[in-house]
């Protein structure tokens, strides 16, 4: 009995449908759709309000207007399944690649998974980072099949667009123009002291640090870097991992 | 059931001083000025993560008396409790050592959705059995006494049976649970649906009570409803309850909350200011 009412309400929340709930509801002066609305203005508006505090860039974008319409659709569509806001709209820029009215932004997607990496990666502590000592005790036959644990705040994101620099410019009061011809971008997003920050990386630095953080082995991440740039230099690339005190361990 | 229902007997809570809901955006200020305070209380959900703030937090712990109310246990949902928030719960009381622990006689989640809202339950003996059941299982794991807050509601449904403080005060009854008595509540409640709120605060046990909160509210602009929108500074009606909540029980911790629209923090401080100034005579001072 319970459990259906709450079904019930729920629906009524999400999709507006209020037909099962309202006849459970006394009047007590009041049309029971009016105080259900209540709840539902609640709903949409905290839940709102969480979405943009996370993603203010994109909120600039498209302007606050266009962006609560945005928002309250990717609400119904994918309501938060964690009782954490700070955890709300990992899939956001999912919705946004997928959503009609936004298909004149293309890079608008890929700005929101920026600023969600950003995010994520201020709510992960830094663990103490491996001294590259620690490489000379593993024998050349080994190596090979080591894996390198790297930082747990960071995250690796490709783009055609230069999103970093169209972010940037957007944290400004006057946005400068931002040259959407401009290459794409690899990036690195971590935990940076209070917050996180990020670094562009070279095309094959980039193949092989997020080859690492996916977990193989130092063999194939090197490969895989070497299919982007026949330049690679494995040891001039592990020398940058342990100088960013990125490793944390050896796997 | 826990034992030591009455946690504010406990001398080393310094109980008879107001203290405030303390939001993100004044979190670097308080660490900076350290304002005298009774307590400072933090939405649990807010500090789950491993960010700055929670480390700002555990610095601040050390000067202030801490109280962690979490908002989305949803205790009243018809379905088992989230185990995975329950732990991460667990983990951030286990870490703040708080004074004082509470949640809402409400629910916000269902069928893996959560809403984020305090949602009403109907008041039914199956609510009640069930509401009293995940009461005792929260109590369980983190060893301690829950203070359980009446929410502020909008709406009651035809089939409940039991008014909302008799609610509350078997759920205090039946699992030694506190009571968090939210003082604006009961007057946008009363207002909102009907009722005298002098008779519910009668109602309630007055042992039970661990906590007040005092916050602002505003009428809705479309139909006669209040909303609490914890937006403003609290109504003299909702002061004057106050006062009589005080002559029922004094010498409780009583908060500030404050969500939207914050204000500059000596606002909060100025309000907990004469919050504490209407305790310290025991409600008989002019409200005003």
């Amino acid at each position: 009995m319970l459990l259906e009412l709450q079904m019930q309400f729920r629906r009524a929340m999400l999709g507006g449908d209020t037909t099962e709930i309202v006849s459970k509801i006394r009047e007590d002066e009041l049309a029971p759709e009016a105080r259900l609305q209540i709840y539902r203005n609640h709903v949409f508006a905290t839940l709102g309000a969480a979405l943009e505090g996370t993603f203010p860039t994109v909120c600039r974008l498209v302007d606050a207007r266009f962006f609560g319409y945005a928002a309250h659709e990717y609400l119904r569509e994918r309501p938060p399944h964690s009782r954490c806001l700070i955890e709300y709209g990992a899939e956001f820029a999912d919705f946004l690649a997928g959503f009609e009215p936004c298909k004149d932004l293309p890079y608008l997607a890929d700005v929101a998974r920026f600023e969600w990496a950003l995010k994520t990666a201020a709510t992960v502590r830094e663990r103490a980072p491996l001294a590259i000592e620690a490489l000379a005790e593993i024998s050349s036959e080994r190596a090979p099949h080591l894996s390198l644990c790297l930082q747990p705040s960071a995250s690796y994101l490709a783009s055609p667009w230069p999103i970093d620099a169209i972010w940037q410019a957007n944290q400004l009061a006057d946005v400068p123009t931002v040259d959407l011809a401009t290459a794409g971008t690899c990036i690195e997003v971590r935990r940076s002291g209070e917050g996180s920050g990020w670094q562009r990386l070279a095309l094959d630095a980039f193949a092989f640090r997020r080859a690492l953080a996916e977990g193989v082995n130092l063999a194939t991440a090197a490969a895989t870097a070497t299919a982007v740039d026949p330049a690679f230099d494995l040891a001039a690339e592990l020398d940058g991992i342990f100088s960013d005190r990125l490793a944390i361990g050896l796997g | 059931m826990v034992q030591n229902a009455v946690v504010t007997d406990d001398p080393s809570f310094p109980c008879c001083r107001a203290g405030i809901g303390l939001r993100l955006p004044h979190l670097a200020e308080i660490a900076a000025t350290r304002p005298p305070l009774g307590f400072i209380e933090v939405h649990a959900e807010n500090y789950m993560a491993e960010t700055s703030a929670l480390d700002l937090l555990l610095e601040l712990r050390r000067d202030y008396p801490l109280s962690v109310h979490a908002v989305a246990l949803s205790l009243g949902s018809a379905e088992e409790l989230d185990q995975h928030h329950l732990c991460r719960l667990k983990k951030l009381v286990d870490r703040l050592e708080p004074t004082l622990v509470s949640e809402h006689l409400a629910w916000c989640a269902i069928g893996g959705t959560y809403l984020n809202d305090l949602l009403p339950l109907p008041y039914t003996e199956e609510s009640l059995d069930l509401f009293c059941r995940h009461v005792d299982e929260v109590q369980a794991l983190l060893k301690r006494q829950l203070l359980i807050e009446n929410p502020a509601s909008y709406l009651r449904f035809t089939h409940s049976t039991l008014p909302e403080a008799e609610f509350l005060a078997e759920t205090a009854n039946r699992t030694g649970c506190g009571i968090l008595c939210d003082v604006n509540n009961i007057y946008v409640s009363a207002r909102n649906l009907r009722f005298d709120p002098i008779a519910y605060l009668d109602a309630l046990p007055a042992q039970a009570i661990g906590e007040i909160h005092l916050a602002g509210h505003h009428a809705a602009e479309d139909v006669d409803l209040l909303i609490d929108d914890h937006g403003s500074r609290v109504a003299q009606p909702v002061w004057e309850l106050y006062a009589a909540a005080l002559r029922r029980r004094n010498l409780l911790p009583t908060l500030i909350e404050w969500d939207t629209n914050l204000p500059a923090l000596d606002v909060l401080l100025d309000e907990a200011r004469h919050a504490q100034a209407l305790a310290d005579t025991r409600g008989y001072t002019d409200a005003a």
